[in-house]
């Protein structure tokens, strides 16, 4: 019998001085997804924002599944930082264990986002579960 | 609880042995008391300290600082040395901001004078200095000029005309390491970084204007030109996003060149590599880079306080650097005769009186030691002291140490009410957000003054003076 595949989503779990957090998704492209649009709830301070504008291709390559979604969050936490764009539907092209080639809109906003400094490999697990993929990872705020 | 196995070898030091785990190379030795204690076995942080002491190369004992808790790999208020010819280089174990640290500087000011402008002061610092993700216009570096800070330090603000020839020998190695590589920051902390000189950044980062409350040690005070009822600023930041971005980039170089080294680590943010390797030295090129730009950062954020107390105060708002030191870094020290590679992750070093890289105007008393307490409380002046040699390869705690999350601290209390707090106690303060206010809370926080007692009765270092808050700009 085949396992139903899960439906992407995620929660945040606060601690000491990091947010964690806590993905699932069916494949590996929802679960990037996933973690994108999570990351976009940390840094967002209003509810309010809706994507905009043109889609900008993000395309980042690791050296094993974990390492790329680490290097993911980094990607999108460098371009917030840098043209104050926080990403926040993705369609993903392409997705391997090591590679993955996506669109993203998102919103521009007035100052970068402060909150979130990197992504880390502490604590990181991403693991293949019934149905999918499951995935921890803590982000340095 | 801690899950290995402590003995006290005296009221203020336990140690794990070097038997606790089949992979330790060297004990983990904590200093605390038995309240902080009590803190300290309630996260992780002792079992990322173990994790360090397997490190390939790792020497003498971690040490953890009272003041210790769980970070990214290595633990925040860890200290530990591995040799240069065989041991590794670890970026977890500086951490994501490199050279945090902090700088105090001491006016001419009493209390009384100061008073009728501090408010217009503090909002001057809270106008000119940028925090949170603001960047700085006016010091928007060409990148010629960008690798002229990293490779140079402070010694660029010098001829920029933002500092002080006698601000040089007061900062910690001058406010420039020789091993900076700018060629080995990448572009991507290169754009992040270019435009953030004189910058506070946000979270624990801020400038606090404050009055020394209480002398402790008379004749270091008179050393470090400090006096009770004077006027200090207290600065707090370090290298911003290009610290993150280079600490980024080489936790990812070297999780994939571990394995070349045959190196396996129980967590992969311990990423490392040995030291004398292509990865290692250009980790280190960068690493003392970064430290660089958080100098210079430092000094530029001085100069626009220098500015705002010139404009209120005029010649008698004069300010003079009495020290800046890095909390966030790692330093090739001899140590007992070796040549290693010293990480201080959340601890500062102390070198006493009479170690050669303390400045020779201190060089009766010892290198001078800030430990920022939580937003609204006091912070310490320390001194370093001969025996921190031995004692902790010649460092010290960092700050009061983070209790309690983000998200806990604004549940527990209310932004608005923090502010009105500080307020009612006489303390300005220029926060753009009561939400930031509520994550910065002094309840939040370890309480500075035991651990700071911690360390004076270890030895570790002593205290000279607690100055407290008169107005706070937070980043």
């Amino acid at each position: 019998m085949t396992a139903t595949r899960l439906l992407p989503s995620h929660e945040l779990r606060q601690h000491t001085s990091e947010i964690e957090l806590h993905i699932r998704a069916g494949t590996l492209g929802d679960l990037l997804a996933e973690a994108g649009r999570a990351l976009g709830e940390v840094q967002l301070t209003s509810a309010n924002c809706a994507p905009g504008g043109p889609a900008r291709p993000i395309r980042v390559s690791s050296s094993d599944r974990a390492a790329l979604l680490v290097d993911w969050l980094n990607e999108l936490i460098f371009l917030a930082d840098i043209d104050r764009w926080v990403a926040m539907d993705f369609s993903i092209d392409l997705v391997e264990e090591t590679e993955v080639r996506a669109r993203a809109s998102g919103v521009t906003l007035q100052r970068a986002p402060s909150r979130v400094k990197a992504a880390t490999f502490h604590g990181l697990r991403i693991e293949d579960v019934s149905g999918g993929l499951e995935a921890n990872i803590i982000l340095d705020v | 609880m801690s899950a290995y196995p402590a003995i006290s070898l005296n009221p203020l030091v336990r140690e794990i042995p070097v038997t606790a785990r089949p992979d330790m190379r060297v004990p983990v030795r904590v200093y605390t008391d038995d309240l902080l204690w009590q803190q300290i076995v309630s996260d992780r942080s002792l079992e990322q300290a173990v994790n360090v002491a397997t490190l390939p190369g790792v020497t003498g004992c971690v040490y953890a600082m009272p003041d210790v808790h769980e970070g990214y790999g290595f633990p925040v208020g860890g200290v530990a040395a591995m040799e240069t010819d065989d041991g590794v280089i670890s970026p977890g174990g500086v951490g994501y901001d490199i050279n945090c640290g902090v700088r105090l500087l001491a006016s001419d000011l009493e209390l009384s004078a100061a008073r009728p402008q501090l408010e217009a002061v503090v909002h001057e610092l809270s106008r000119s200095i940028p925090s949170g993700p603001g960047r700085n216009p006016q010091l928007d570096l060409a990148a010629a000029d960008l690798d002229r800070v990293l490779d140079e330090g402070c010694a660029f603000l010098l001829e920029r005309g933002l500092a002080l020839p006698e601000d040089l020998p007061n900062t910690e190695a001058g406010g420039r390491l020789p091993a900076a590589r700018s060629a080995c920051v990448s572009a991507k902390a290169k754009q992040r970084g270019h435009n953030q000189l004189g910058t506070i950044g946000s979270g624990n980062h801020f400038v606090e204007v404050q009055i020394v409350d209480q002398v402790l040690d008379p004749v270091a005070a008179a050393a470090y030109g400090l006096r009770q009822g004077q006027l200090t600023v207290l600065i707090h930041t370090g290298s911003r996003g290009l610290g993150h971005q280079v600490c980024t980039d080489y936790v990812r170089q070297m999780d994939q060149a571990m394995a070349r080294y045959g190196i396996h680590l129980p967590d992969r943010q311990l990423a490392c590599v040995p030291f004398a390797s292509p990865e290692g030295e250009a980790y280190f090129g960068a690493m003392c880079a970064a430290a660089n730009f958080a100098w210079a950062n430092r000094q530029a954020i001085t100069s626009s306080v220098r500015r705002a107390f010139a404009r209120a105060y005029g010649a008698t708002g004069r300010l003079k650097l009495v020290y800046d030191v890095a909390h966030n870094i790692a330093k090739v020290e001899e140590h007992g005769g070796a040549r290693l590679c010293v990480h201080r992750k959340g601890a500062t070093r102390a070198f006493g009186p009479s170690h050669p890289e303390t400045p020779a105007t201190y060089r009766t008393v010892g290198q001078p030691v800030f430990i920022p307490g939580s937003m609204g409380t006091a912070s310490y002046v320390l001194a370093g002291n001969d025996a921190a040699m031995t004692l902790s390869f010649g460092s010290t705690c960092h700050g009061a140490g983070r209790a309690m999350s983000r998200g806990e601290a604004k549940r527990t209390r209310p932004g608005h009410e923090v502010r009105r707090e500080l307020e009612s106690r006489g303390i300005i303060v220029r926060c753009p957000s009561n939400s930031e206010l509520a994550e910065e809370a002094p309840t939040a926080y370890k309480d500075v003054e035991r651990v700071v007692d911690v360390v004076h009765r270890a030895g570790l270092a002593r205290k000279v003076a607690r100055l407290k808050p008169l107005g706070v700009v937070k980043g």
